[in-house]
């Protein structure tokens, strides 16, 4: 059976002033209904690039989708209509932003807002819609739903309003929910609350969940699958304990022994050197290779696939041929 | 081993805009009677919620904010009695470093410029010695010398976080005020910096007063830890104590909502305690214990009586019901 949500070798470029770089290449995901897939990485990896592709809302110019599909129960987004692309989202495709204020309108309560996302794909009246959108708030766990529902998005604080956000992206029961950090502004009690309330979501009504982060310990909690980015491609990809207990990539291993963990203190980190290098500079080999303890001479000359050489996939050529 | 800094019932007052035409001016109290100390070459780490009043009791500190009252004795003097040109003379003993390796750094100013400028300002050494110390300084923090004479927008949020330090460094300070120093940055390279920021204590002998949200980088840079909350701090105990004994709900509310690689979603983890809310508005807090609406143990005295610091084991809690 094949997967709800299906990318396949997707490509996206950029026009730059360092000309057109391909911000994601060869990338492969693939999500099922009730799951969650985590999607983690250094920043400019690629991850909220993905997310958009997925949504429809590269914005182009500069950029383009270069290739390969991306498919929701089978029809590819990338080649469907603008109008097609408008109804499926919100409907049946909806995301959540790091901040949410850049996607609520001040002007509008968040009520009025909820119930105007119910109203564009549900044949209701304004009257229905804000009852749901009071309804919804109150499932999202907004005290005094009703007199909250009135308040203008200034009037909330920042865990209230990713709620409001969450309570917007599933009012119509999407089957795929974005999430792209969705609670990195965020106090960890009330991302605490944030993760629970996905999950809970999650339960009622089988949503796929895409969770980007940073964050391996909020991977840890919330994926069933992950896949590492490292500029703009995936790198490694299987299930969560796969990669937290035995992780493949130079670099999935770096991220999780780089974690300062809660249990110890005192030992030196483990570090990654150097930095993820821009993308108008990558070359023929890997990617990695410059922050690279195990690079030989095939890293320098061609780029490692995503392949599956024995325990889960790993585009690494000392993995693949058992050096590490 | 000698204290370094004692603070002793810090208070900071933020007075705010008039509500409406002739509404009163109201106060809000960022900072509640606060009181730590701070040994030499040890590491203080101050965490909270956003708002808890973290920043503003660190700024209070070296007063960079003014207190309403307290104490700050640094090194034996109360930094809070002396004069502004006696103050000017004790800013070389404490430096700081922010969160925003961004906008701390003047993006019009080569890099060698910056790290120079607390020299200049203070009339520290001959101009060579000056040159000399920036040098060792960008050796020291993990930057090439070639690199001097380029300008911040050429290096990366990492490198420009080892520039601040530099430049915090060049007066050779003996405290280290640290701003949420890895935030900013990626998990990867905060791994570096507090590598950095590790060796630079243990090599230098320098105290940090080290303020995070992040439980497990406190953990792994700070030898004692206060956990403010509202304005207060409600649990101070040595770093083994605090984060495997935590006696305040709140501490342990925190602790068990960070996000660990130990929980698993798929051996079904669930959190070992819940909280609900947000922290409650810093104007007019609530007479009781400030955590009493999101606590799971709270009692009708907590609404009436506001708990103290109290010893319990190596902890220092303020609770009705620790533990
Ligand atoms: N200059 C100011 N004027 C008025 N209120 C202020 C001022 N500076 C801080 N506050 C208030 O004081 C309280 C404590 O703020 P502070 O910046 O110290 O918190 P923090 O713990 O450092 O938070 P964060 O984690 O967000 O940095 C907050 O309620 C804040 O809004
Ligand atoms: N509008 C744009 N023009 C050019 N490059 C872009 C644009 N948006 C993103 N990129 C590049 O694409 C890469 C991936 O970005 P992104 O997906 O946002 O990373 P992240 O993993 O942090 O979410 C980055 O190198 C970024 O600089
Ligand atoms: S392919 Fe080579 S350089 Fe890249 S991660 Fe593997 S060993 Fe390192
Ligand atoms: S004093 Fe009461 S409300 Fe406050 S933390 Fe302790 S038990 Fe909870
Ligand atoms: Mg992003
Ligand atoms: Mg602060």
């Amino acid at each position: 059976m094949s997967a709800l949500l299906e990318i396949e070798n997707l490509r996206v470029a950029f026009n730059t002033r360092h000309g057109e770089v391909t911000a994601l290449d060869s990338v492969s995901l693939t999500v099922n209904a009730g799951e969650t897939l985590g999607v983690v990485g250094e920043s400019g990896c690629g991850k909220s690039i993905t997310a958009l592709s997925v949504m429809g809302l590269i914005p182009s110019p500069p950029g383009r989708i270069a290739g390969g599909a991306i498919r929701l129960a089978g029809e590819d987004l990338t080649r469907v209509s603008e109008a097609r692309m408008r109804a499926l989202r919100g409907a049946e495709l909806a995301m959540i932003f790091q901040e949410p204020m850049t996607s609520l309108n001040p002007v509008f309560t968040v009520g009025d807002q909820i119930a105007e996302a119910i109203m564009l794909h549900q044949k209701v009246g304004h009257a229905q819609a804000f009852r749901d959108a009071v309804a919804l708030l109150d499932r999202v766990g907004i005290p005094s739903p009703d007199r909250r529902a009135r308040d203008y998005p200034h009037q909330l604080s920042g865990g209230m309003r990713q709620r409001v956000m969450i309570a917007m992206a599933v009012s119509c029961r999407p089957r795929v929910l974005i999430a792209d950090e969705p609670t990195t502004a965020l106090d960890v009690t009330v991302q605490a609350q944030i993760f629970d309330l996905l999950n809970e979501i999650q339960r009622d009504f089988g949503a796929a969940i895409i969770l980007i982060t940073h964050d391996m310990g909020a991977i840890s909690e919330m994926a069933d699958r992950v896949a590492v980015m490292y500029a703009g491609r995936v790198i490694e990809e299987a299930d969560a304990d796969d990669v937290l207990d035995h992780p493949q990539h130079p670099y999935t291993r770096g991220l999780i022994s780089c974690i300062p963990a809660l249990g110890k203190g005192d030992t030196e980190l483990r570090e990654i050197p150097g930095v993820v290098p821009p993308l108008h500079r990558l070359g023929a080999g890997c990617a990695f290779a410059e922050r690279c303890a195990h690079r030989n001479g095939r890293c320098d000359s061609g780029k490692p696939l995503l392949v599956n050489h024995g325990h889960h996939p790993a585009a690494c050529h000392a993995v693949q041929e058992g050096r590490i | 081993m000698s204290v370094l800094l004692d603070v002793q019932d810090l208070t900071v007052q933020f007075t705010l805009p008039r509500q409406g035409l002739f509404g009163p001016r109201p106060v809000l109290e960022a900072v509640r009677q606060v009181s730590f100390r701070l040994e030499q070459g040890r590491a203080l780490g101050i965490v909270g919620e956003s708002g808890s009043g973290k920043t503003t009791a660190a700024m209070a500190t070296i007063r960079l904010v003014e207190a309403a009252s307290g104490k700050v004795i640094f090194q034996g003097e109360d930094l809070l009695q002396l004069d502004d040109a006696a103050m000017r003379q004790r800013r070389r003993d404490v430096q700081l470093i922010f969160q925003d390796p961004y906008s701390s750094l003047n993006p019009r100013a080569r890099v060698a410029d910056i790290v120079r400028e607390p020299m200049d300002l203070m009339e520290i050494g001959t101009p060579e010695e000056r040159r000399a110390r920036v040098t060792d300084l960008f050796r020291l923090v993990g930057l090439r010398p070639d690199q001097l004479s380029l300008f911040p927008h050429q290096f990366s949020g990492g490198q420009r976080q080892r520039i601040s330090i530099a430049r915090a460094l060049t007066t050779n300070p003996k405290l280290l005020v640290c701003d949420e120093p890895v935030s900013a940055l990626d998990v990867a390279i905060q791994a570096q910096i507090l590598n950095l920021l590790a060796r630079l204590k243990a090599e230098l002998g320098l105290s940090y007063l080290f303020i995070s949200h992040d439980l497990g980088v406190v953990r792994h840079v700070c030898d004692d830890v206060a956990v403010m909350y509202l304005g207060k701090i409600v649990e101070m105990a040595p770093r083994e104590a605090l984060f495997d004994t935590p006696q305040h709900p709140y501490t342990q509310a925190l602790l068990s909502a960070a996000p660990s690689l130990a929980r698993r979603k798929s051996r079904g983890y669930v959190r070992p305690v819940k909280i609900s809310g947000d922290p409650p508005s810093p104007i007019n807090p609530p007479k009781g214990c400030a955590f009493v609406e999101r606590c799971p143990k709270a009692q009708d005295i907590c609404r009436r009586v506001q708990p103290l610091l109290e010893s319990r084991g190596q902890n220092r809690v303020a609770c009705h019901f620790p533990g």
